[in-house]
């Protein structure tokens, strides 16, 4: 009688984490499957708008906690940094930049006000945009994403581009009323359709993770490239991002004799390492 | 569990996804920081045992993931195998040793990491291993050998400990 009980007991716990593994993979099939895309997504912004404003709050509080914590695990690199920022101090004394760190931040939201690029391709300077700050960096260790302060409020939604001065940054994940989430060009699980070089090329872009070179695909081997080239989106149909947005620059190109492609990296044009202001397109796939 | 440990279990999930998205989220070298969520479910299955470990772990996975721009599910999987792992190792060994609390904790928190990032390459993230985990598994070890004692201590409020195996086989006591 005792040993049953015992025996009941010991297989309980095996009973919970079945059933709660099974849970997991249910959810997790759905999810990647698509099928409960739109209750997740529903989920996951009530669930963004309930924590968000906690979330500032607290982030205001313990801002400069953070800052001493990043700042201590970046010692080594804040020392050298540290002598060149000194070097760059004396050069800019003497210069007496009357302006400083405004005149620079003014300078890039002029940037965004009128795209540079926007402007010289009809297609794009219809296009809305909403200009946003980011707010946090990426929240998971394996996924290289931005969190912007504009979200549902402004007309920001899943799918929409975003940009800033010299090109495109990535596309809105997530959305919800006063934020939304970006996957950044470089995400592993980023994919970006590109056209190059005269007559048109078209490739794929492929992000490979935080600080690493995009991997361009699909250009056959022996393809006329010049290092510097401006990759730019395709556009073509049912493409995810609008036509002729300047993505990235091909940093190196080879192939050898048995290769089915060329092997071609590029360097995002707008700097993602220190992103802080952007602009979101207010368009969607499939318009 | 009562409805005052589970509401105890809210409050202190809450607080931990508060921590990591406003403070530890900002602590990042190459592309990762430190991740308290797994310490969070290894400490459940530590202070909990196996069921009730996985059980919390499960849904703290789950309250993370809804904040997450991956999968959805991945992290409450990983949870509540991290905390039945942990629970499951642990529940002969005696709990008031600390170095044992932390060296539990670090480890199901590393065994977590390389799981997750197994579990995102079968779901077609390549770089998930080669990329982003040892930059993981660097910034993420010391952060959790450093958070286990208060992550511990807050886990202690809120989930009530596991009954020891021989006091749950002789309820009347082992004296009798």
């Amino acid at each position: 009688m005792a040993r049953s009980r015992r025996s009941r007991r010991s297989r309980r716990p095996r009973l919970t984490i079945v059933l709660l593994v099974l849970a997991s993979i249910t959810i997790i099939t759905l999810d990647y499957r698509g099928d409960l895309r739109g209750t997740i997504s529903g989920l996951r912004r009530v669930a963004h708008d309930a924590f968000s404003p906690v979330q500032n709050a607290v982030g205001d509080v313990v801002h400069p906690i953070g800052s001493f914590l990043a700042g201590a695990v970046h010692a080594g690199s804040i020392e050298q940094q540290n002598a060149k920022l000194r070097a760059e101090n004396a050069r800019l004394r003497r210069q007496s930049l009357a302006a400083g760190a405004q005149a620079g931040t003014l300078h890039t939201l002029q940037q965004l006000e009128s795209l540079p690029w926007a402007a010289a391709v009809p297609s794009l300077s219809s296009i809305r945009t909403v200009a946003a700050e980011v707010v946090a960096l990426n929240s998971s260790d394996f996924a290289d994403t931005v969190q912007l302060d504009v979200g549902r409020n402004l007309g920001v939604d899943v799918g929409m581009p975003v940009v800033a001065g010299n090109g495109l940054v990535g596309r809105v994940i997530d959305a919800w009323s006063s934020g939304c989430t970006v996957r950044l060009v470089t995400d592993p699980g980023s994919s970006v359709g590109v056209r190059y070089g005269q007559p048109p090329g078209y490739a794929l872009v492929d992000g490979s993770g935080v600080g690493r070179a995009l991997a361009v695909h699909y250009i056959a081997p022996g393809t006329a490239l010049t290092k510097g080239e401006i990759l730019t989106t395709s556009g073509l149909q049912d493409a995810l991002f609008p036509p002729d947005v300047p993505l990235a620059r091909i940093t190196s190109y080879s192939s050898t004799p048995s290769s089915t492609e060329e092997s071609v990296t590029a360097e995002p044009l707008a700097d993602l390492a220190a992103l802080q202001y952007v602009d979101v397109m207010l368009w969607e796939p499939g318009t | 569990m009562s409805t005052v440990d589970v509401a105890r279990t809210s409050l202190v999930i809450f607080f931990v996804l508060v921590v990591q998205h406003s403070l530890l989220d900002a602590v990042r070298l190459s592309g990762a920081h430190p991740d308290a969520v797994l310490l969070m479910a290894a400490a459940a299955g530590y202070v909990g045992g196996p069921e009730r470990g996985a059980t919390v772990g499960f849904f703290t996975g789950l309250a993370a993931d809804l904040l997450l721009p991956t999968t959805f599910g991945l992290t409450a999987l990983v949870g509540c195998l991290v905390a039945y792992a942990v629970g499951t190792a642990t529940s002969g060994l005696v709990r008031d040793s600390r170095p044992l609390a932390v060296l539990a904790l670090t480890a199901g928190t590393v065994a977590g990491l390389v799981g997750y990032a197994v579990l995102e390459a079968v779901l077609g993230l390549a770089g998930a291993i080669s990329v982003d985990l040892a930059p993981a598994l660097v910034v993420a070890t010391p952060a959790a050998a450093i958070l286990a004692l208060p992550v511990l201590w807050l886990v202690r409020w809120s989930v009530p400990p596991m009954v020891p195996p021989a006091a749950a086989a002789h309820p009347g006591g082992l004296g009798r």
